[in-house]
């Protein structure tokens, strides 16, 4: 290709023939570059055939020479896994061809990632929360884990930062986990029992008790909990009575119940119906008659069949202190 | 069949087909980028769902698809190869007035009902085969009349010998027939639902749907633009192709192995290892065989590079020339195991099918567009400056376009492969998505630039056919100047 065509004028013969008046075709060789490019990926494929599973044949195929080792349990001629007299199942080096599942194993097992993971996980493996917690070291690897795991986990509800989510509708609103109230209790083994276990969350409707005034009366006096601005005092007072109702889970006060999961109306968090974002008394007065009509249900999954008991460990770890004390 | 027929001129050729598929073309083109921009932009900007089931990026993104793949790019190769097959062959199209007129309204109608249904949510859920079951009926039928017009025409040459753009178009016939019928295959829920069930299933499914998903490029968005490019660049050159030799040997190395690498599209899945390493090997076999076409495109030119500076048309096939033998060395990197293990699932691999949709098909489209559009109607082009300021614009949108991409795509590929110093993933995956936010609006602004670019182009192009006519050519006088430009 080092001369273009039009230096060969004369040499170059074009094939004859014609077509719609002007198109015709010069008879060129094939570039030597072009051609020797195109036997060169020619050499790269029968290579890259050798070396790995290629072409079908019979009822299997074409193995290729490259290979992959990684540790591989033991097993006796049932095919189950022979334990060791530690009490562990015994491993063993397997070479196999090369294979995306081998290699899957190989780098689970001895990618610096993997180890260096390993190494971390028995750091903590005997720690309490408080320790793992205590030490700035410990600390930071629990909350890098917990970090991944809640992005992938729980971020999707939650928000990327635990922040939750106060939507219009109260069945689409999730819990602020950063704040400091902590509608099922706050204290690691709690927390850890709610990843593992899920949650049901059932406040009942009380629409068939409370109607018209008497629904308004028991929000105003719902909201005069937490000190909301323009609170009509009488009309909370009315409403007084009917709070016996609520009082068997939020208690006597209002101050909640973390055992069954009851938020605390006294203080100024709401985290189903946005009432500190709501413009006016009336708006504050409508969501909560809502939540008072229609109840509340809420489900959290149970997480034990995704996450192993280590990575809920440190997950706690890492919301509980996204929530502080 | 005889050499010594005599030729036919301009004025009996069926132009009147290839003036309606060119006229859509360019309707659904501009639709179909109008509805990438819009998906795009909601890439970028969520909130323009408006919680709008119809418009949201699913509903929108195989309309985008099938607009400009077979809307935009189907019309424009029905239009490109009903006037190559006429003019090289020097007969008129095969199957009278009736039967390529049954083609057009069976392609129009197929993919406006098709997308249609995909706003309404009827989808088959294949990748570029979203059609649902009567639609994909539809375009099996006006398929098998293309091909009897095209093959009928191509038996009816006065020409002894047959074109090199003619093979190529008649592989992309072919092959996509063979394609559409077997990734088809379904069974229907009812006579009268619109639902159906695949006939293969897991792993076979998704291997039938890639092979069809691959070799729809390898056939429709590469076989047979290079079919325009054989016809279009030499004729706005006014040079003979470069070597006929490359173009046998190109031909057949081409339409040989993209058959066997559409595995390469499922790697690190279910699909077995041999098969993705068997259609690894084949990608990288089809880079040498892919750039024949762009050597002999470029080569066609060399010479007459001043052509370049004076012609806008000639730059947009020269690009187009450029902009294939980027991607198609891009696609066979990509199809490595090692390097798709980071390109799979990201922007990579949107980048890489705009630089070969934006930067290969839709440029050589235009530019045989530029050629084709006056020459149909008898008539000058309106304004060659504007030509000149659609190529940068769409130059400089797909460039913007293809780095934004890069950036994405290798980004995410990294921000996801990420392990910080205890072995933990560095970056969950919404923290992925934050970070392609800038790139996503550069995409869209790179998209806004070449639908820009089309807008001009039908402008320009309603100009020359309908603005200026009146006032320069008196009707009359139109075949008369037809003849005389050919």
């Amino acid at each position: 290709m080092s001369q273009s065509p039009e230096n060969k004028k004369g040499q170059v013969e074009t094939t004859g023939h014609v077509w719609d008046g002007d198109l015709r075709e010069y008879n060129n060789p094939l570039p030597r570059w072009w051609l020797w490019g195109f036997y060169g990926t020619i050499i790269f494929a029968v290579v890259y055939w050798i070396l790995y599973p290629a072409w079908p044949y019979a009822d299997t195929y074409t193995k290729g020479v490259s290979t992959v080792s990684f540790q591989s349990p033991v097993l006796d001629k049932a095919g189950k896994p022979v334990k060791g007299p530690d009490g562990n199942v015994e491993m063993e080096t397997k070479t196999e061809h090369w294979n995306s599942r081998a290699l899957f194993y190989q780098e689970m097992q001895s990618s610096p990632s993997a180890l260096a993971q390993k190494e971390w996980l028995a750091k903590v493996k005997g720690m309490s929360f408080e320790q793992i917690a205590a030490n700035p070291d410990t600390l930071n690897f629990a909350n890098s884990a917990g970090h991944a795991l809640f992005g992938d986990h729980c971020a999707a509800c939650h928000g990327t930062g635990g922040q939750g989510v106060l939507a219009m509708n109260a069945e689409a609103s999730y819990p602020n986990l950063t704040d400091n109230a902590w509608i099922h209790g706050g204290d690691y083994a709690k927390i850890v029992q709610d990843m593992t276990n899920g949650i049901q969350g059932n406040m009942p409707a009380f629409g068939a008790l409370f109607q018209g005034e008497k629904l308004t009366d028991l929000a105003q006096y719902v909201l005069s909990l937490s000190h909301q601005p323009g609170v009509n005092d009488e009309a909370a007072n009315r409403g007084k009575a009917s709070f016996a109702t609520c009082a068997g889970c939020h208690g006597a006060n209002g101050t909640g119940n973390q055992m069954i999961g009851a938020p605390n109306l006294t203080d100024k968090i709401w985290d189903f119906v946005d009432v500190s974002g709501a413009p006016n008394i009336d708006a504050k007065l409508k969501l909560v008659e809502g939540v008072i009509d229609h109840g509340l249900q809420h489900k959290m999954p149970k997480f034990s069949d995704r996450l192993t008991p280590e990575q809920i460990r440190l997950l706690a770890v890492y919301v509980r202190q996204l929530g502080g004390t | 069949m005889s050499a010594n027929t005599v030729a036919i001129t301009a004025e009996q050729y069926n132009y009147d087909i290839v003036k309606k598929f060119a006229i859509m073309a360019m309707v659904w083109g501009l639709l179909g980028m109008s509805a990438g921009l819009y998906i795009a932009s909601e890439l970028a900007w969520p909130f323009m769902n408006f919680d709008i089931a119809e418009i949201t990026f699913g509903r929108l993104r195989p309309v985008h698809t099938s607009l400009v793949i077979f809307g935009f790019g189907g019309s424009a190769l029905f239009a490109t190869s009903y006037y190559v097959v006429q003019r090289t062959c020097q007969t008129v199209l095969w199957g009278g007035k009736w039967l390529p007129e049954f083609t057009f309204w069976g392609w129009q109608l197929s993919i406006g009902i098709g997308v249609i249904l995909y706003m309404m949510g009827y989808t088959e859920a294949r990748e570029y085969a979203e059609f649902v079951w009567p639609v994909d009926l539809g375009i099996l039928v006006t398929w098998v009349a293309y091909a009897m017009v095209f093959f009928m025409t191509i038996r009816n040459r006065s020409q002894p010998h047959i074109y090199v753009a003619l093979w190529f178009y008649s592989a992309f016939i072919l092959a996509t027939a063979i394609l559409h019928i077997f990734n088809n295959l379904a069974v229907p829920v009812a006579w009268n639902s619109l639902d159906s069930y695949s006939l293969f299933s897991g792993v076979q499914d998704a291997m039938t749907q890639w092979w069809y998903g691959h070799n729809a490029v390898g056939f429709f968005l590469t076989a047979a633009f290079l079919g325009m490019m054989y016809y279009f660049l030499p004729k706005q050159a006014e040079r003979p192709i470069y070597s006929y030799r490359l173009s046998i040997v190109h031909f057949w190395a081409l339409t040989f192995l993209y058959m066997w690498v559409g595995g390469h599209h499922l790697l690190w899945t279910a699909l077995p290892d041999w098969v993705g390493s068997l259609a690894s090997a084949f990608s990288i076999l089809l880079l040498l065989p892919s750039w024949g076409g762009m050597i002999n495109g470029i080569m066609t030119l060399s010479g007459a590079w001043e052509k370049l500076r004076s012609d806008p048309i000639m730059l947009f096939m020269i690009t187009a020339m450029a902009f294939y033998g980027m991607s198609t060395f891009e696609g066979p990197m990509m199809s490595l195991k090692s390097v798709n293990a980071l390109s799979h699932y990201t922007d990579w691999t949107i980048g890489h099918v705009h630089s070969g949709a934006l930067g290969w098909v839709a440029m050589i489209t235009i530019g045989s567009f530029y050629h084709m559009v006056p020459r149909l109607w008898g008539t000058k082009l309106y304004s060659t400056k504007l030509v000149f300021t659609h190529f940068w614009i769409a130059t400089i949108g797909i460039v913007l376009y293809i780095v934004s991409m890069w950036v994405a795509g290798i980004g995410q590929g990294l921000m996801l492969r990420a392990f910080d110093q205890y072995g933990n993933l560095a970056y969950t995956f919404v923290e992925t998505v934050t970070f392609m936010h800038i790139p996503y609006v550069v995409r869209a602004l790179g998209g806004a630039m070449f639908l820009s670019g089309m807008l001009l182009m039908a402008y320009n192009l309603y100009m020359t056919v309908w603005g200026t006519r009146r006032e320069v050519l008196p009707v009359a006088d139109q075949s008369a100047i037809a003849v005389s430009r050919t």
